[in-house]
């Protein structure tokens, strides 16, 4: 059981975002999806997730159609993403970022928790004990109670991340997750995006951090033009003619790819900083 | 007022003394009233509508952040439930309770009719589209003659009455009033804490991002309308009950806007800020009233010089009232 686009299409008008892509991504491992800029690597994610509509072809989870689903029904399906400029709820704390992650599993106790106080916050803490665990996991505990607006950008990536992760998603779906990240950050995001690797979880990232990308995932995927040009392991990627072609025009070396996505990344984090 | 202001600028040394303070004078304040002269009592018990109609709207405006400029209908919706359900006008006379639940019913209904072509707007959109069901509901009232009245309204309603007693008096319906505002007020608080206010909370902070963690928004937010309306037409009926005349001057779109600024006045998305911006806009007019042809104008002073100064309200959301029982106790 997998996740699979088959002939998976989107279009705007004349212009064709995802040319048929057809993939699979398997459980346990850490996909990368790589490309020049506007090869519709996070249209792919977008699509996943509900966030655009399919134009044609379809994306299934072990056995279920979920490009015919609303966004919020795709989140229960088991879906989790990250978006590539941050959106947490500003104005709500670090703590209930996560802890409103749990309303479609306890929704149906509203007016139980509204008019029977025990049951309220025995529901309360069970949730906040499991929030806090992920938390911890992500070195945030100290700051639960802080408005997740209020915390430095770094902590706000990370945030993001332990709230995608809270439900204990059987899809994760980082988008640009190391964007505006200083080299720090970055190798801590590697260390943690490692060690949330299960059996059971498909994880994707799009990402120009080669390093990250290289040293993460166990499986490639380059796009180019909407079209997915190559798949493999990093090892299989930097020996592409292909891939260096799609990155730099001519054939090159891949410290000329990094070098290329360094400076895309340094111009995305000043625009980001700006915007927070 | 100043009660309040000083509460939310306090330092966390006296903050304590302050909340006994707040709370001291509540209660004053509560024991008081059933021996003011009856024309003060009716102020404070206009008083305590307006800020059972704020509680309800807050849950739409601060709760879950869509801007609801039409919650004046609702309010009519329970009026006329009232009038139509206790007068003479159909011949129907029934118990003030039967009512007050058929309002409640009646209100939830209008809220989700509203609530289902509306919830696919945001922001200023949202704004004038629940501004013109406002209008329509007030127009529909002072157009159907036959069942309304019309513009001439209903007059010589029943007097209501709980289980045998009497609810007549200003004073009486004080107490009603005071036990509807905290049970509401608790319903509303109460819900603001649970997983269903939690994403309320989210919608109103990213829309987008609360649907990709799974809420369907549509049915939150038709929660959201629904105990809103509820609350509004319970009011109104109330309002129906203690007037004992309705008519539809009662429901003008100035009524709607007004409890938008008591809850913006007073802090968005805080109950104790709401008794504060009602306090404010309903009892200065009171107290001015020698200055009748001056109290606009000083009324518009006052909302600048708030808006300058609190830009939050006079309490603002982060000072809620688990905070001031945490104080009371000492936590």
């Amino acid at each position: 059981m997998t996740l699979a686009f088959d002939r998976l299409r989107k279009e705007y008008g004349q212009v064709v975002a995802i040319d048929d892509v057809t993939a699979s991504f398997a459980p346990g491992l850490i996909h990368g999806v790589i490309g020049p800029n506007g090869a519709g690597k996070s249209t792919l994610i977008n699509m996943t997730a509900g966030s655009y509509t399919v134009s044609s072809g379809s994306i299934v989870l072990d056995g279920k159609r979920l490009d015919r689903l609303k966004k919020y029904q795709i989140a229960n399906s088991g879906v989790a993403r990250t978006y590539q400029n941050i959106r947490l709820f500003d104005q709500m704390t670090a703590l209930e970022n996560l802890e409103v992650c749990f309303y479609p599993t306890d929704v149906g106790g509203t007016w139980k928790e509204v008019l029977w106080p025990p049951y309220a916050s025995s529901r309360r803490d069970r949730r906040r004990e499991k929030c806090m665990e992920i938390l911890r996991f992500f070195d945030l505990q100290g700051h639960a109670d802080a408005e997740a607006g209020s915390l430095p950008y770094g902590r706000q990536r990370m945030l993001e991340i332990a709230r995608a992760l809270v439900c204990n998603p059987r899809v994760l779906l980082l988008d640009e997750p190391a964007a505006g990240l200083n080299h720090h950050e970055t190798a801590e995001l590697t260390a943690r995006l490692a060690a949330q690797r299960s059996p059971d979880r498909i994880t994707i990232i799009v990402e120009h951090d080669m390093d990250l990308v290289m040293a993460l995932c166990d499986n490639i995927i380059v796009m180019h033009h909407g079209k997915l040009l190559f798949q493999g392991t990093p090892a299989e990627v930097q020996a592409s003619t292909d891939v260096q072609l799609a990155y730099l025009g001519t054939a090159n070396d891949i410290d000329d790819i990094r070098a290329a996505a360094q400076d895309r990344r340094a111009q995305l984090g000043i625009r980001t900083r700006r915007r927070s | 007022m100043s009660v309040a202001e000083t509460l939310a600028a306090v330092r966390p040394r006296s903050s304590r003394a302050v909340a006994f303070l707040v709370f001291a004078i509540a209660i004053a304040l509560i024991a008081a009233t059933p021996f003011l002269p009856n024309y003060y009592i009716r102020v404070i018990d206009s008083l305590l509508i307006y800020i059972l109609l704020g509680i309800g709207l807050n849950i739409v405006i601060g709760y879950t952040g869509l801007l609801d400029l039409g919650f004046v209908a609702f309010y009519a919706v329970g009026a006329y439930s009232y009038a139509l359900l206790a007068s003479p006008q159909l011949g129907l006379h029934l118990p003030f309770l039967l009512i007050l639940l058929v309002a409640a019913c009646l209100g939830a209904i209008t809220g989700i009719l509203l609530g289902i072509p509306v919830l696919r707007l945001r922001g200023d959109y949202l704004a004038i589209v629940t501004l013109g069901f406002g209008e329509i509901v007030r127009i529909i009232i002072n157009n159907l003659d036959w069942l309304t009245g019309g513009p001439k309204g209903i007059a010589r309603l029943d007097k209501a009455s709980i289980l045998g007693i009497q609810i007549a008096r200003p004073v009486d319906f004080f107490w009603l009033l005071l036990v509807v505002v905290l049970l509401a007020g608790l319903v509303a608080w109460r819900l603001e804490r649970s997983i269903l206010g939690k994403a309320w909370a989210a919608i109103r902070e990213d829309q987008d991002a609360a649907r990709g963690i799974g809420i369907n928004t549509t049915n939150a937010k038709l929660a959201a309308f629904a105990t809103s309306a509820t609350i509004g037409s319970i009011a109104g009926a109330i309002f129906g009950a203690s007037q004992r005349f309705v008519s539809p001057e009662s429901f003008t779109l100035q009524e709607s806007v007004l409890i938008v600024l008591m809850i913006v006045v007073g802090g968005i998305g805080n109950i104790l800020g709401i008794v504060a911006g009602a306090a404010i806009l309903i009892l200065l007019p009171e107290v001015l009233r020698e200055f009748a042809e001056w109290r606009i104008l000083f009324l518009g002073l006052l909302m600048i010089f708030l808006i300058i100064v609190r830009p939050a309200g006079i309490v603002p959301r982060s000072f809620g009232p688990d905070k001031l029982i945490r104080r009371l106790i000492g936590k």
